[in-house]
């Protein structure tokens, strides 16, 4: 996958949160979310389910008010300033969210109005995202008719309209094929190319990697954030791969072993994050095992895995 | 772009989104316009105060032409039919409960030699109590149907009778006691509340379940131009409703139409937009459409139909009654109907009535409003 063009990092920042705190009840969904997104740049919210990248997306939206801390986009308060802030961001929910009975066209002339946006300028806008998008032979099809993908990048479309600042997208590429999932992300590279500021979450690691800079989330706090090379390269761990053998035994031993720190079986292959310094012990467990093993150059998903088990410890 | 044309654009742009929903969903369609239809017929056919051919039986235990006359005359009207002859009292009441016969007439023996010697002769009239509607209805037919008949014998005894009091009794608007007169204005009120608290109670409680509030509430929209955008296209479906029903019940039932049809319009303008607001609210507070369904059941078919003075009159109420039905909007609907189509009246005798059709609508709306929290926590 094509890294997007770097260092929009100089770039103004279009986004910025400072120590976010939001509760429902007892349960902190975000503890302290600090966070900047700059024009141009892709920032990735990564994390497991539950870790608060909706509720972060929906505070920093506005929809919804956070206990503590501020957010501002192009430096407006999104509670206070609602018109301003809504009328500068495109935002995609997780859920389904366009209306099922309406066409393609009707959903996107239904929210070209909601920003009032000028026939002629709707045309224009509405035209070309349909064709980076594909979509041109369906605009009579209705939303609920289309498929996952192309519902998805419908509703993307719904959201660029207005040309936004900013464009929160969460988990836009759940239940969507790969492929799909790739197209979805090339059409992002395009318009941040323009000077838009995205901030998207994903429990999907190789999307991480097509980021500017990443976050890693977990129970509502930022584990890590950087760009998602640099973190690869700055990983301290070593990562093995274990062929053959008994793999029952071979995970059942490994799962308990101190200086293990993810494992992740992938077909008759064992994928093992190793601890700095532990490598060899963990070589020769796994040849006691039966099996062969070689090593393997850490990816975005070794890092997230190593780093939750750290936390949990 | 001005503010007003903002405004008035994302108003447009919701209402026709909502006129899509409408016209895309058969099954609002046809609850939209077959319900009224149905009701019609059911309550203008199926319920009325009117009485015909209740099954009488006579136990005639005198047998003289004096017996049989009474007999005749009793169901001389379309009133009673005689279904049974019967030997013995006793009888009737086994066919009470067996619900074949709803009245008996008892004429014992010595009635026609009682009435030939010039002394006062008795009769027994029997009802089934069960049915107290049916039974009052049935007691004022056969009293007067006896008094007339006594009169009447008296007259030709020469005997001219005067009662003290001559009743000279007209009954003004609905001379005929015609039932569907009486019911229609009451229906208009039930259909318009039922269909507009129930409409207006799905369509924003479905935007909260489909999560597409949730992408509404991320655009620059206001909560008034959602609230306008989801009445509006509602207010023309209830308008013609009211056409429908009016037709309808001038066509079939030959409801007269005595004063301003402008009139009533603007009535049933104030009326359902209160009623749509009033579903609306409840929409916006329960965020889950089958909840809100049964809420706005309740709350408008229950006491349009018990409270309103559509079946029952409000005054017959006990006083806590009288004073929730204070507070229901079709009581005050119910009246302008009944004034306007039966009686002629202009707005000198009902803006009392108008008045409070407009606070109801403004308290709701405004409620609705308020209660619309434009955020998801």
């Amino acid at each position: 996958m094509a890294v997007a063009p770097p260092n929009p990092e100089h770039a103004p920042a279009v986004l910025e949160a400072r120590a976010i705190h939001k509760s429902f009840g007892r349960m902190k969904a975000v503890c302290g979310l600090e966070l900047a997104v700059h024009a141009g740049e892709i920032y990735g919210l990564v994390g497991p389910d539950g870790a608060g990248k909706t509720t972060s997306i929906r505070v920093l939206a506005g929809l919804m008010g956070a206990d503590a801390g501020e957010a501002r986009v192009d430096g407006k308060d999104p509670m206070r300033d609602r018109v301003a802030v809504r009328e500068r961001i495109g935002y995609m929910p997780q859920q389904y969210s366009l209306y099922g009975d309406l066409t393609i066209d009707e959903n996107l002339a239904f929210f070209a109005d909601m920003f009032c946006l000028p026939e002629k300028e709707y045309r224009e806008r509405a035209d070309r995202l349909l064709a980076l998008t594909r979509l041109e032979r369906f605009r009579s099809r209705r939303a609920d008719a289309l498929s996952g993908g192309m519902y998805k990048k419908l509703a993307l479309s719904c959201s660029l309209l207005h040309r936004p600042r900013l464009l929160l997208l969460d988990e836009p590429t759940n239940g969507v094929d790969p492929v799909s999932r790739r197209e979805f992300w090339d059409l992002l590279g395009e318009f941040t190319h323009e000077g838009m500021a995205v901030l998207i979450s994903t429990p999907y690691m190789d999307e991480a990697a097509r980021c500017h800079r990443v976050g890693l989330m977990h129970h509502g706090r930022m584990l890590v954030e950087g760009r998602p090379g640099e973190l690869v390269r700055g990983f301290p761990h070593s990562v093995l791969r274990a062929v053959g053998g008994d793999r029952e035994g071979l995970t059942a031993r490994l799962g308990v072993h101190p200086r293990v720190l993810a494992l992740s079986p992938a077909g008759s292959r064992v994928r093992v994050v190793v601890e700095r310094g532990g490598e060899a012990e963990v070589r020769a467990l796994i040849s006691e095992q039966g099996a062969t093993c070689e090593g393997a150059v850490p990816d975005f998903e070794d890092l997230f895995l190593a780093r939750l088990r750290e936390e949990e410890s | 772009m001005s503010a007003a044309r903002r405004f008035l654009t994302r108003w447009l742009a919701l209402s026709r989104k909502e006129v899509i929903h409408i016209v895309r969903d058969v099954q609002v369609v046809y609850m939209a316009l077959g319900m009224p239809v149905v009701l019609l017929i059911l309550f203008g056919y199926a319920v009325s105060f009117d009485l015909e051919r209740l099954p009488i039986g006579v136990v005639d235990q005198d047998g003289t032409p004096a017996s049989r006359h009474l007999t005749e005359a009793m169901t001389a009207g379309d009133a009673f039919e005689v279904r049974e002859r019967l030997s013995d009292a006793s009888e009737l009441e086994s066919r009470f409960r067996q619900g074949k016969l709803k009245a008996g007439l008892v004429i014992p023996e010595g009635y026609g030699r009682k009435l030939a010697r010039g002394t006062v002769s008795e009769s027994q009239i029997l009802l089934d109590g069960a049915d107290g509607t049916t039974a009052g209805i049935a007691l004022g037919y056969a009293m007067g149907m006896s008094q007339a008949e006594s009169r009447r014998m008296l007259e030709s005894s020469g005997l001219a009778p005067e009662l003290a009091i001559q009743d000279r009794v007209r009954l003004r608007f609905n001379p005929g006691m015609k039932s569907a007169w009486f019911i229609v204005p009451g229906l208009i009120a039930m259909i318009l509340s039922i269909m507009a608290v129930m409409l207006t109670a799905l369509t924003v409680a479905r935007e909260w379940e489909r999560g597409s509030m949730e992408q509404l509430f991320s655009t620059p929209v206001g909560r008034l131009e959602v609230i306008l955008g989801k009445l509006a296209p509602y207010v023309v479906l209830g308008m013609v409703q009211v056409l429908l029903v009016v037709t309808m019940g001038t066509v079939l039932f030959g409801v007269p139409v005595r004063g301003s049809l402008w009139l009533l319009f603007g009535a049933a303008l104030l009326f359902l937009v209160g009623m749509l607001g009033q579903g609306l609210f409840i929409s916006v507070a329960t965020r889950n459409q089958q909840v809100a369904t049964q809420i706005g059941f309740v709350t408008s078919m229950l006491p349009t139909l018990l409270l309103s003075g559509f079946m029952f009159p409000v005054a017959n109420m006990p006083v806590p009654l009288q004073v929730l039905s204070a507070v229901i909007p079709s009581r005050y609907f119910i009246v302008v109907l009944r004034g306007v189509l039966l009686k002629g009246n202009g707005v000198d005798v009902l803006w009392p009535e108008l008045m409070a059709l407009a606070v109801f609508a403004l308290v709701m709306i405004g409620l609705s409003s308020a209660r619309f929290k434009r955020r998801l926590d």
